[in-house]
């Protein structure tokens, strides 16, 4: 080869290695944000699962007040480390061992109530309350839901049962909770996800029915799984693998593979189709965000009028009244999606309720009973109808 | 030429004690034992000062990476003497230098921030006061972190920018410590103006009602980025952060540095830099929503534009980590072809390998690094660890010459010369054969980056990185 072409050549390879760069960089550029990019993107195939439906769904509001002073709480994770600190070692009942922040283990904590859960829920928090960091600041969160089939007959679940001993016990006694557990006519406890006031009341459920079916999000962790064990539950565990599970004629479980704080992983919740209404959610925390719920339901489920009509639960925005400018998307966006009642309570948040009252949203106000703080939103104790 | 010209980490060169890839090798694995001693000392969840809380920990690798910038690149070292870097152990060094970098920092973050602008100024930068004011402990502590981790952000980009777009004009010619308290101030007030047009609206959104008489909200930038969070700039300024260190590293300030004109070319570098960044700003957002769909604005997560937007910084680091490694420990590998060939292979093979990088963290880092599986915790940044990598190189590099796979020696007469000739470079001249390949180029870059777009719907449906 002459020179000439060697120079040619390196020249050419020059200019189209330079090319090569330059043209990919100026394609991101000009077209990845552009209106015709977006305009490429699939539009959403719904997939329209006919689950069903039913009459109505009420809540009752047995617990939304999972602890009572919020820099205890957080001042206890900071303490151990911040929010990526594993749950059950931060030394909270019913999983302290004495030890001090952020050195809590299950086993060690274990063995000292083992033996009295369920049937001696009073001496094992009060062992742990002797162990533990802030013990008076428990509560929990629990509902339960009393869904009306089209023929009329009701049946009644629970989700999640709590965190204290203690006041979840009250709290059942209060709402009649215990006799309806001891009659058997809840027909399944669902938790909604492993957290400490969703979760760990578990033996105040099992107390009263050992054999109730109780549904599990897949990531459970083996601490939450052997928990279940030493609560000595008894009856059918599901541990729910799938996206969408139908529970009943209208109602069914939503499953979402989401990171949580504190070393939890995913979170179940509840979608009813009322008739003649449109969808109704149901959370626990929903942790995977209320919009990123409805979405789920409105690609995968069919429901009636393709209308949102009602949420109920803790909407995860603000739990500790902390705030970031992305909450603010949620205030500002939630009014297009439509929703006519909107029960929200526990981790929303004070001022997250408060800016949706502002907003204008159909908030369902609260009685602010039972150690409640606000009447911005549901309290202990309050009911909400959907469909009645 | 007399080397005292040059900076320090211009005037030497990284020779290989060993032959082959063993000093790779022992590097990579004593960074790799150095990283996680370092990550379960100051950052794991589990370990011992627990700092990834997360903010802390956060804003404390961000700082560390601009106090090594500042030591090294702007104050070339100063007040340690070019004698003593050239003769004092690396091990000394490193702890030393490292040592000193931590003091600069503590002082900077408490002693400007917290104590100054924090008590006359800013009250968010402040946690005593937002306390005070009734916000707990806790959170009070993360937002005056986020606040000064984001001034961080800002900076770690352009710190850099001025040494290696602006070629540290028009005070190059200063001696230190000048130069350096001198580039440190501009750099500082216009890190300063930058956070007040991109994340001051974002702080004061933080608290109720709106600060809408110290800040402006809604911001600007709401309807554009579809989100009223700050992320959508974090976005932006990390790609710049990446690109800046891309063009000094395995680019080697080409093809700017084909410029002759001395303000033209640090002027299209600084703003090439900043053009480039939002181009791949932009397309890491739309690869995103290629794989996962379009987003839900008022959500939370992977769905949510805010996170999206994060995620685009999240990922160009992962760009910086084999960028660095390929400069450093494999010698800007393939260096045989002309400068155009080699930055376009290098180019391609980082990306390549950030990718592999990305994979391999979301589908293992849980496993040692104390945080959850999952592409979109809110309170886990892959940026921390990933910086706390990045750090850790730099220290290698800069402040240990390579040690132990590598030792500095100076640079000779030729070498040194070879140092300008990057920053003003004569290898490519214009040609209609060069025009010709060129026009290729442009239509094969065009092309690859319509097949990439095209293929990742088809990642997202097939493809699952975790389980």
């Amino acid at each position: 080869m002459s020179n000439d072409k060697k120079v040619s050549r390196r020249d050419f390879m020059k200019g189209a290695a330079t090319g090569l760069c330059v043209g990919a960089f100026a394609g991101m550029g000009l077209y990845s944000y552009s209106p015709w990019a977006y305009s490429r993107l699939p539009k959403v195939q719904r997939k329209l699962e006919d689950f069903g439906a039913c009459r109505s769904v009420r809540v009752t509001n047995i617990s939304e007040t999972s602890w009572f002073n919020n820099a205890h709480l957080i001042g206890d994770i900071h303490e151990a480390g911040g929010l990526l600190v594993n749950q059950y070692t931060l030394n909270w009942a019913p999983f302290a061992n004495g030890k001090g922040s952020a050195k809590g283990s299950y086993d060690e904590a274990m063995a000292t109530i083992k033996d009295l859960i369920p049937h001696d829920l009073e001496k094992a928090w009060e062992i742990q309350k002797g162990l533990s960091l802030h013990p008076e600041n428990p509560g929990g969160y629990s509902c339960l839901i009393e869904v009306e089939a089209l023929d009329g007959t009701i049946t009644k679940y629970l989700l999640d049962t709590g965190w204290s001993y203690e006041w979840m016990d009250a709290s059942f006694k209060r709402e009649g909770i215990d006799e309806m557990l001891k009659a058997h006519e809840i027909e399944a406890l669902f938790i909604s996800h492993e957290h400490w006031d969703h979760f760990w009341g578990l033996p105040v459920t099992t107390k009263y029915d050992p054999r109730i079916p109780l549904y599990v999000h897949d990531g459970f962790y083996k601490e939450g799984l052997q928990y279940i064990k030493d609560c000595k539950h008894t009856g059918d565990l599901k541990v729910i693998k799938d996206p969408v599970t139908r529970i009943e004629s209208g109602m069914a479980l939503l499953k979402f593979d989401v990171p949580i704080i504190n070393r939890v992983f995913g979170e179940t919740s509840l979608a009813f189709n009322v008739q003649g209404k449109g969808l109704v959610l149901i959370s626990g925390c929903c942790h995977q965000g209320i919009l990123q719920f409805a979405d789920f339901a409105y690609t995968n489920l069919k429901y009636d009028n393709d209308r949102f009509y009602g949420i109920y639960g803790g909407l995860h925005i603000s739990p500790f009244e902390d705030w970031d400018p992305k909450y603010d998307d949620l205030v500002i966006s939630l009014g297009k999606w439509g929703f006519e009642r909107i029960g929200c309570n526990h981790c929303t948040g004070h001022l997250t309720a408060k800016k949706f009252i502002e907003a204008g949203y159909p908030v369902v106000r609260g009685t602010a009973r039972f150690r409640s703080a606000s009447k911005d939103y549901l309290g202990n104790g309050d009911k909400i109808a959907f469909g009645c | 030429m007399d080397s005292s010209s040059f900076s320090y980490l211009e005037s030497r060169k990284l020779v290989k004690r060993w032959n082959g890839p063993i000093p790779a090798l022992v590097n990579t694995l004593l960074i790799a034992a150095f990283f996680y001693l370092t990550w379960w000392i100051f950052q794991d969840p589990r370990g011992m000062m627990r700092m990834y809380t997360p903010y802390v920990g956060y804003m404390v690798c961000r700082w560390l990476l601009i106090l090594f910038i500042w030591v090294a690149y702007i104050f070339d070292f100063w007040p340690f003497k070019r004698s003593w870097l050239t003769r004092t152990h690396p091990l000394v060094k490193g702890t030393v230098l490292t040592l000193f970098s931590v003091a600069a920092m503590v002082l900077l973050i408490k002693g400007f921030f917290v104590d100054i602008l924090g008590n006359f100024g800013i009250a968010y930068f402040n946690p005593d006061r937002l306390i005070e004011m009734g916000i707990t402990d806790f959170y009070s502590i993360e937002y005056a972190a986020e606040a000064i981790m984001m001034f961080a952000a800002i900076a770690s980009w352009l710190s850099p920018s001025w040494v290696v777009a602006c070629e540290n004009a028009p005070w190059a010619k200063l001696r230190q410590p000048a130069r350096g308290i001198t580039i440190v101030l501009v750099t500082f007030f216009f890190s300063m103006i930058v956070y007040f047009l991109t994340m001051h609206s974002h702080m004061a959104i933080l608290f109720y009602p709106w600060q809408k008489y110290t800040a402006i909200c809604p911001p600007y930038w709401e309807d554009f980025a579809n989100t009223v969070s700050g992320n959508f700039h974090i976005a932006w300024i990390m790609c710049c952060t990446v690109v800046v260190w891309l063009y000094e590293t395995i680019w080697e300030r080409y093809p700017f540095n084909l410029i002759k004109t001395d303000w033209l070319r640090r002027t299209a570098s600084f703003f090439g830099i900043i053009a480039i960044a939002l181009a791949l700003c932009y397309f890491l957002y739309y690869a995103q929503d290629l794989v996962w769909g379009s987003t839900i604005r008022g959500t939370r997560r992977l769905m949510a534009p805010d996170w999206r937007w994060l995620h685009v910084g999240e990922m160009a680091i992962f760009w910086l980590v084999p960028t660095l490694y390929l400069n450093f420990y494999c010698g800007n590998w393939p260096n045989k072809f002309s400068r155009p060939v080699n930055v376009c292979l290098r180019t391609l093979l980082t990306a390549v390998m950030a990718v592999v990088v990305y994979v391999i963290y979301y589908k293992t880092s849980h496993l040692f690094l104390g945080t959850q599986k999952g592409f979109s915790h809110p309170q886990q940044f892959p940026m921390i660890p990933m910086i706390w990598l990045i750090n850790i190189f730099l220290i290698n590099v800069w402040f240990m010459d390579g040690w132990p796979g590598w030792k500095a020696v100076p640079k000779t007469e030729a070498e040194l010369e070879h140092v300008h000739a990057e920053v003003v470079a004569t290898d490519v001249k214009w040609s209609s054969t060069l025009a010709k390949g060129l026009a290729v180029g442009l239509a094969a870059g065009i092309a690859l980056y319509a097949l990439i777009i095209n293929v990742l719907p088809w990642i997202g449906a097939n493809l699952t990185i975790i389980e």
